[in-house]
């Protein structure tokens, strides 16, 4: 196979006020004619940036310091701005992580894909245009928007828009698509449906594709050859088989370790310890010396070469070295747990008492001109103190909705809301109790960042709620519960007189969900608490979850689409479609049984155990 | 059903409209009344003063000033639905004639002041924000900030003194050169002094504001799709970033309308320039109470339409703002 795309030593630095930020450092690979790349690591490693960079889409700051890009063995890394021009759309495409962003929101679709059809074909005719619009379509499964001409992204859901975008990309029959984390932004079912689009469009067209993920899930489903980043270098790179079954980075054992697929049964998820180091002055040796159980002193000291393995497998990682040879260290073995891990019996007077009683609960919204849209519609449900109760189903399903009527914030239409035995809906009842139900049932939001005051200092934000319900604070004052919460939760009191805008994503959430504890609540509602957060901190912050409801024995009910974090986390799990909550039961009865066809279809679409489950396989048949 | 739905919303607005504009009449009526000073005097001038008591309290009986002031505004309103205005105290004619006289030359500064605003400052902003940072950028942003700083009066004066007095390029007063009333040459040379005061003290702020708002747009993840097409910098510039802040700007552009009439109704005393924003200072100062309401209503007037313009427009180009009776729900629920 021809070598389509040949990247040497590129690096790409930001120039900020802060300092000079080393995005991409020294990064070499090609891409072949017809192949899938994928390019895996956590955020802010520097995988869209590499990406970017290539089709130079990159902001004015950034700039490539070394290194050639090569397109079918020609530079074009002195290429200006009218060359790239050219080169863009018709050479290579690229498909954004968000789609609803990335389509103009001003533009009917129709125009916009007319207009990359355009930018392709000059000289083509009204009906040409048109005929390669339809053709499009076709391919990427949007036939319906054929006669609506007049649809504005708006109008269609984030799947739909992801086609389009497609749509757009494809205009041109590119050689080299870019995919940037095309299925991040989208419900799991629609996820399955857009990573196969891509595949299927790669078969048909042959082209070839550079898959950007931070899920080796969806790497292994999809690609040809893997290549993992960490801290703007490329530490793995090789073939599916030989990254999956054959690892040689440590790195990629964390993140392999870190799939919960692997936790079945077990206690806490794994996360790599630490965080990725700051780019902005990157360490003198491997960037993940100081993560890595494995590490030899020489990583602290010398960046690690690229080692080849096989031919196609090579590993920057100075286990490799013959002289760590006589180390004897090799990948650990994975292997999915067997299920033979009893369920932990609840004592039978803990399964009694119930704590939350939804009873046939309906909540409309009113849309433009007396319509009206059903959000939740006749939803029951109960939880039982001391229960991880999660509530799965995609985007629009009304999880979200059902959190909020169950926390006082919307009214609902209809239905009643036991807690405690006491009616929360009716307004008499909830005025007689308002103090009780205020203080023992909290909430932790999706978006860390909005939920935050961004003008109050940590330890404020944590003690407001003790501070409204004129709580005593137990440890003398409100600054040493919040420190105490904040140990609690894994924080360092230094973040006390922090503002969040200093804070990561994951502290963040961690000073919401100490906010929330500071009530010791009897009910603890997570809308999505983990989504907006990278798979690594995701799976700190769910060990937090599980940890701190065993010690507090708090009932809890998570809300999320992703089912592998839910099928970890709770006991029991209740699905919701189209406002309806189609199936309740167990983990075990959800995922092992399902019976609601939706249920089958969301099971079936998570990539965790289907894509792991076959790897497993081959690895013992081998 | 088109058609139809087009006049509901139409008919919409002008109950809209007259209702606005009856709040406005009754608002300025009370208010204008509520100010200290006495309309006899606009009326007779010097003469009221040496009025007796029992000629004034005659005079303003004549004058209908006597009954409350509810009385005044029924009777007020009776007359204006008949298209009678009253008379003005000071010019003792009606007012409809007063006001014709000079309506136009406002309507000459103002409005060609306004579209001459609207193009440049958009030129300029599309200039700026395609040199980000560059030197040229920073050369208008600094004009431009010590220009917007600069008073409209003393501009004006600096001018009268350079361009009038010293270079005599221009006159320094007037609509026109006596016995030139039809000639537009003469015409154009009056208007370029107040239309560069107008011009330069109002240009700036909307530049800016059209310079921002497209750095924000270049900055959005569309462009990077726009860009990824292969489309050149211009196209992404003209197709879709202009495109999409154009409706906010119309709508401030429509909502500043009074903000560059008022800065008119200024530069026309400096230039002793014959139009409404004289009238309207004087018919306030001297309580002459017809003329000021008929001027108060007409500048009202133009704001509201010109709003009702700018949302028109808006939702021409924005789709998102449309009044969509179909209901974008409904298509999702389907798809």
């Amino acid at each position: 196979m021809s070598e389509l795309l040949e990247v040497r030593n590129l690096s790409v630095s930001f120039d900020t006020p802060a300092g000079e930020i080393q995005a991409v450092r020294d990064v070499s690979f090609c891409v072949r004619a017809g192949e899938v790349l994928a390019v895996v690591g956590e955020t802010g490693c520097g995988k869209s940036v590499l990406c970017k960079s290539i089709l130079r889409l990159l902001p004015e700051i950034a700039r490539i310091k070394k290194g050639q890009i090569l397109l079918n063995g020609v530079d074009i890394t002195g290429y200006r701005e009218q060359d790239m021009c050219r080169l863009r759309g018709r050479f290579f495409a690229m498909v954004f992580q968000n789609p609803m962003t990335v389509l103009n929101p001003s533009m009917s679709v129709w125009a916009q894909i007319a207009e990359a059809v355009k930018v392709y074909g000059r000289n083509m005719s009204r009906e040409e245009v048109e005929q390669r619009v339809i053709q499009l379509l076709d391919l990427v499964g949007l036939e319906d928007l054929k006669k609506r001409r007049q649809q504005y992204p708006y109008h269609l859901s984030g799947g739909m828009q992801q086609r389009c975008v497609m749509a757009i990309a494809l205009a041109a029959e590119p050689k080299l698509l870019f995919a940037d984390e095309p299925t991040t932004a989208l419900d799991v079912t629609i996820q399955a449906q857009i990573l196969d689009l891509i595949k299927e469009v790669q078969a048909r067209l042959h082209t070839a594709t550079v898959f950007v993920t931070h899920d080796l899930s969806v790497a292994a489903k999809a690609a040809d050859r893997v290549a993992v980043m960490y801290a703007g270098k490329i530490v793995e790179i090789g073939t599916t088989e030989e990254i999956f079954q054959d690892s040689r980075h440590p790195y990629t054992w964390g993140l392999m370790r870190a799939l919960p697929a692997f936790a079945r049964g077990r206690d806490s998820l794994y996360s790599i310890p630490g965080m990725p180091p700051a780019l902005i002055d990157p360490p003198k040796g491997d960037a993940f010396a100081c993560r890595n159980e494995y590490a030899l002193a020489i990583d602290y000291e010398k960046q690690p070469p690229m080692f080849q393995v096989t031919d196609t497998h090579f590993a920057a990682t100075w286990l490799l070295d013959e002289r760590a040879e006589g180390l004897g260290i090799r990948a650990p073995v994975f292997r999915m747990e067997e299920e033979d891990c009893q369920e932990e019996q609840k004592s039978p007077e803990a399964a009694a008492k119930v704590l939350l009683d939804v009873q046939h609960l309906t909540h409309v919204f009113p849309i433009s001109s007396g319509k009206t849209l059903t959000a939740v519609d006749d939803v029951s449900f109960q939880i039982r103190r001391g229960e991880i109760f999660g509530l799965i189903g995609e985007s629009g399903s009304g999880k979200s909705t059902v959190a909020r009527c169950i926390m006082n914030v919307y009214r609902p239409a209809g239905g009643h809301i036991l807690y405690q035995g006491i009616d929360i809906c009716d307004s008499r009842e909830f005025r007689a109790h308002k103090k009780m139900l205020q203080s023992t049932r909290q909430m932790i939001f999706q978006d860390c960042d909005g939920s935050l005051n961004r003008r109050m200092k940590v330890c404020d934000i944590i003690a407001e709620p003790m501070r409204l319900q004129h709580v005593k604070p137990p440890r003398g004052t409100y600054r040493a519960e919040a420190a105490f919460q904040m140990q609690h939760v894994g924080l360092a009191a230094a973040y006390l007189d922090q503002y969040p805008c200093a804070l990561s994503g994951g502290q963040r959430q961690r000073v919401a969900i100490a906010r929330a504890l500071s009530m010791e609540p009897a009910l603890l509602v997570a809308d999505e608490p983990i989504a907006s957060l990278d798979v690594s901190m995701q799976a700190q912050i769910v060990n937090l979850f599980r940890h701190l409801q065993k010690e507090q024995g708090f009932s809890f009910l998570f809300i999320a689409h992703d089912l592998a974090m839910v099928e970890f986390l709770c006991d029991r799990v209740g699905v919701m479609y189209q406002g309806r909550l189609v199936e309740t039961g167990s983990v075990k009865e959800i995922f092992h049984h399902p019976v609601h066809p939706y249920t089958q279809k969301l099971v079936a679409s998570m990539p965790l155990p289907a894509c792991c489950t076959g790897w497993d396989e081959r690895r013992q048949n081998r | 059903m088109k058609i139809n739905r087009y006049m509901k919303i139409i008919g919409r607005k002008i109950l809209l409209l007259a209702g606005s504009v009856f709040i406005l009449s009754l608002l300025v009526f009370y208010i204008s009344r509520l100010s200290p000073g006495d309309p006899l005097v606009s009326y007779y001038g010097d003469r009221a003063e040496k009025m007796s008591p029992q000629e004034q309290e005659w005079a303003r009986d004549r004058l209908g000033l006597n009954d409350p002031i509810h009385v005044q505004y029924i009777r007020w309103l009776q007359n204006a639905f008949r298209g009678d205005f009253g008379i003005s105290y000071k010019y003792k004619m009606d007012v409809t004639a007063v006001i014709g006289g000079r309506i136009l030359n406002t309507l000459l500064l103002g409005g060609i002041g306004f579209l001459l605003i609207f193009v440049l400052a958009l030129l300029l902003g599309i200039l700026c924000a395609w040199h980000e940072d560059k030197i040229l950028d920073r050369v208008i942003c600094k004009i431009g900030t010590v220009t917007s700083c600069i008073p409209e009066f003393w501009l004006s004066l600096v001018l009268i003194l350079i361009f009038a007095v010293s270079l005599r390029w221009f006159p320094s007063s007037g609509a026109y050169a006596v016995g030139k009333e039809n000639n537009p040459a003469d015409r154009v040379r009056h208007l370029v002094l107040p239309l560069t005061v107008v011009v330069m003290s109002h240009l700036w702020y909307y530049a800016y504001m059209i310079r921002n708002k497209l750095l924000v747009e270049v900055r959005a993840d569309y462009v990077l799709l726009a860009r990824m097409k292969g489309l050149r910098k211009s196209q992404v510039m003209f197709r879709h970033c202009l495109p999409n802040i154009l409706p906010g700007y119309f709508s401030i552009m429509a909502v500043s309308v009074p903000h560059v009439l008022g800065g008119t109704y200024i530069v026309e005393t400096v230039f002793s320039y014959p139009g409404i924003g004289t009238l309207t200072y004087e018919s306030a100062r001297y309580q002459d109470y017809n003329l000021l309401m008929l001027l108060s209503l007409i500048t009202g007037i133009t704001v509201i339409v010109c709003n009702m313009l700018a949302q028109a427009v808006s939702e021409r180009i924005d789709p998102r703002i449309r009044v969509d009776d179909e209901g974008a729900y409904g298509e999702v629920e389907e798809l």
